[in-house]
């Protein structure tokens, strides 16, 4: 069984058609990119997977199980999660406090009105883990509009990653990043569990090649091609409708 | 690290924190202990007037705090809590006064009641956000408030009267006694304060405040984020019933006027002046709206265009409010 499954995807808005008739399989632990210009649908098509937005027809499957519109909190318990293209933290707070929300989500304790949250040790300690797993142990007590972009994608990332998801979308995570934040973040990203399966939106193709096994490329909704890196870097269309010479 | 650090360094906690803790702290210790030991011997050297204000105070205190619960914490805006204000008041009445049940049953009873109507309430409402919100909230208190005065068994705008105070006869006192009940309702006060105060830093309490800084993000991070707005607009409901009950004891009275949409502007105002999401902002918004608004209806018979004035100084040069404002210039100091 597929880790993630889409078949006949179809949306539109109004007259525009953004996905038609997409099919996508990700088997389990593959790290999987969707590439394209600007408006081939990318975005859209992730917030479809995640339940942010209804498809016009077509199903999607998480684990073989379909996603309920409408629900995103229910598909993230599905063990699908997912970082944002525009970064969507808590602002105000720190980040051990947004790392400590996100593991409380999955913990008896989130519905507990009287007892402070610093009395549950295994949530913080939990959140500190993941912290640690994405290098933002050193800022922990900062207030997140105190950290530089690429901290924040870092911490982008870390929030998805303490629903400890069987899936893990990323939406453009390198965007706005130094050469020194894209290449940390890349390795972050490599250094997680081989089991996770990983679903990546990018337009930086050095981080395309650097993450992913396999590439799908979308054109105005479309899947143009699909394979490997060396496969999608040879192929005439892709190189034609997005890559250029520069990458082939 | 320790987990005490969870919610170190973020803004909205910095005064927070000198809450309840705040006597293991030592310098918020310097004027807790005086604040408590005042509020504590106030009958034994205050004038009747002073006492009647530090009940007026207390009351609108409780009310503004279920307010902050929903505004300054959750982030919902509302114009309507006066229903539940009003809610609160005449189901005493109808519980103590029209069907003689005693307070100890009455008072649960109104409030399960209270919360059973907001949820449901709440369930609408929630599903609008901004000024949609603001103006479903102030629809469903306006419908309450007409209801209130063409309900004839409720002696429509006359209001129902006769709403006995507690019964302390076991503790040896009567409420009737200004000062006997100037205790019961600091007594009700504290234990609401203290009680919002546990639910704020409390697991649930930061996912209320995770909604009010980013919706979205708590939707993806796997919470059902509708059902929590539910809640935070049942039990600030419930707060705000328990202002209404103390109201109506307080006045032996409840009319429709308690739910109009002045009373819920007015709660609003005092979490404005007070400082919103800080648990002690109500009572202290609370303080200088009514004593501000006294002192100046005894100078002028305008009064309410000096207090315009006054709450347009207080947004432009207290942001954050009172406390925000100390809090501000103890963040310079240090």
């Amino acid at each position: 069984m597929s880790a993630l499954e889409i078949r006949n995807l179809r949306k539109a808005f109004g007259g525009l058609q953004v996905i038609s008739d997409l099919d996508l399989r990700v088997p389990s632990g593959q790290r999987h990119a969707v590439i394209g210009p600007n408006g081939a649908g990318k975005t859209t098509l992730f917030n479809i997977i995640t339940g942010w937005q209804p498809p016009t027809s077509g199903e999607i499957l998480i684990q073989g199980i379909p996603v309920q519109q409408g629900r995103p909190d229910l598909v993230t318990r599905g063990g699908l999660s997912r970082s944002f293209q525009k970064n969507m933290l808590l602002e105000s707070v720190t980040v051990l406090e947004n790392l400590r929300v996100a593991c409380q989500a999955f913990h008896a304790s989130r519905h507990s009105m009287f007892r402070s949250c610093r009395s549950f040790s295994d949530v913080v300690r939990k959140a500190q883990d993941a912290a640690e797993q994405m290098h933002l142990d050193n800022v922990l007590q900062r207030n997140v509009n105190e950290l530089s972009y690429g901290q924040k994608r870092q911490l982008e990332v870390a929030i998805a990653l303490c629903a400890e998801p069987r899936i893990l979308l990323m939406d453009e995570p390198a965007a706005g990043t130094s050469p020194d934040e894209r290449a940390n973040l890349i390795r972050l990203i490599n250094g997680l569990s081989s089991e996770l399966t990983i679903l990546l939106v990018e337009h930086d193709m050095d981080v395309v090649f650097a993450i992913c096994d396999v590439i799908t490329v979308l054109s105005y909704g479309k899947v143009l091609a699909t394979g490997t890196k060396a496969e999608i870097q040879s192929n005439p269309r892709v190189i034609e409708a997005y890559l250029g010479q520069h990458h082939a | 690290m320790s987990a005490e650090t969870t919610l170190g360094g973020s803004k909205w906690f910095d005064v927070l924190k000198r809450v309840p803790p705040w006597v293991s702290h030592r310098a918020s210790a310097v004027w807790f202990l005086p604040l408590a030991a005042s509020l504590c011997t106030l009958p034994s050297f205050a004038s009747g007037y002073a006492m009647t204000l530090a009940v007026e105070v207390m009351i609108a205190g409780v009310f503004a705090s279920g307010i902050n619960l929903l505004t300054g914490y959750t982030g919902l805006v509302s114009l309507g809590q006066a229903m539940f204000l009003g809610l609160g008041g005449y189901g005493i009445a109808i519980g103590t006064a029209l069907l003689g049940w005693p307070l100890w049953v009455s008072a649960p009873v109104t409030l399960v009641a209270v919360a059973a109507i907001a949820a449901a309430i709440g369930a609408i409402c929630t599903r609008t956000r901004g000024v949609e919100f603001l103006l479903i909230t102030l629809a469903f208190s306006q419908m309450f408030y007409g209801a209130a005065i063409k309900l004839r068994w409720t002696n429509g705008s006359d209001g129902m009267s006769g709403i006995p105070r507690p019964d302390l006869s076991l503790l040896g006192v009567n409420a009737d006694s200004p000062s006997t009940f100037y205790y019961y309702v600091l007594a009700v006060a504290v234990f609401a304060l203290v009680l919002l105060w546990r639910i704020v830093n409390s697991p649930f309490g930061s996912i209320l405040i995770g909604i009010r800084e980013n919706e979205r993000r708590m939707m993806a991070m796997g919470y059902a984020v509708a059902n929590y707005k539910i809640g935070s607009f049942a039990l600030a409901a419930m707060v705000c019933a328990v202002a209404g009950i103390l109201q109506s004891q307080y006045t032996y009275f409840v009319n429709p006027d308690s739910m109009s949409w002045q009373a819920s502007g007015e709660g609003v105002l005092m979490v404005i002046i007070g400082g919103a999401n800080v648990i002690l902002g109500p009572f202290v918004g609370a303080a200088v709206f009514v004593v501000v608004k006294q002192a100046l209806s005894l100078i002028t018979d305008e009064y309410h265009l000096f207090f315009g004035i006054f709450f347009m100084l207080v947004v432009a040069f207290f942001r954050g409010g009172v406390l925000g404002a100390i809090n501000t210039l103890i963040g310079k100091r240090r």
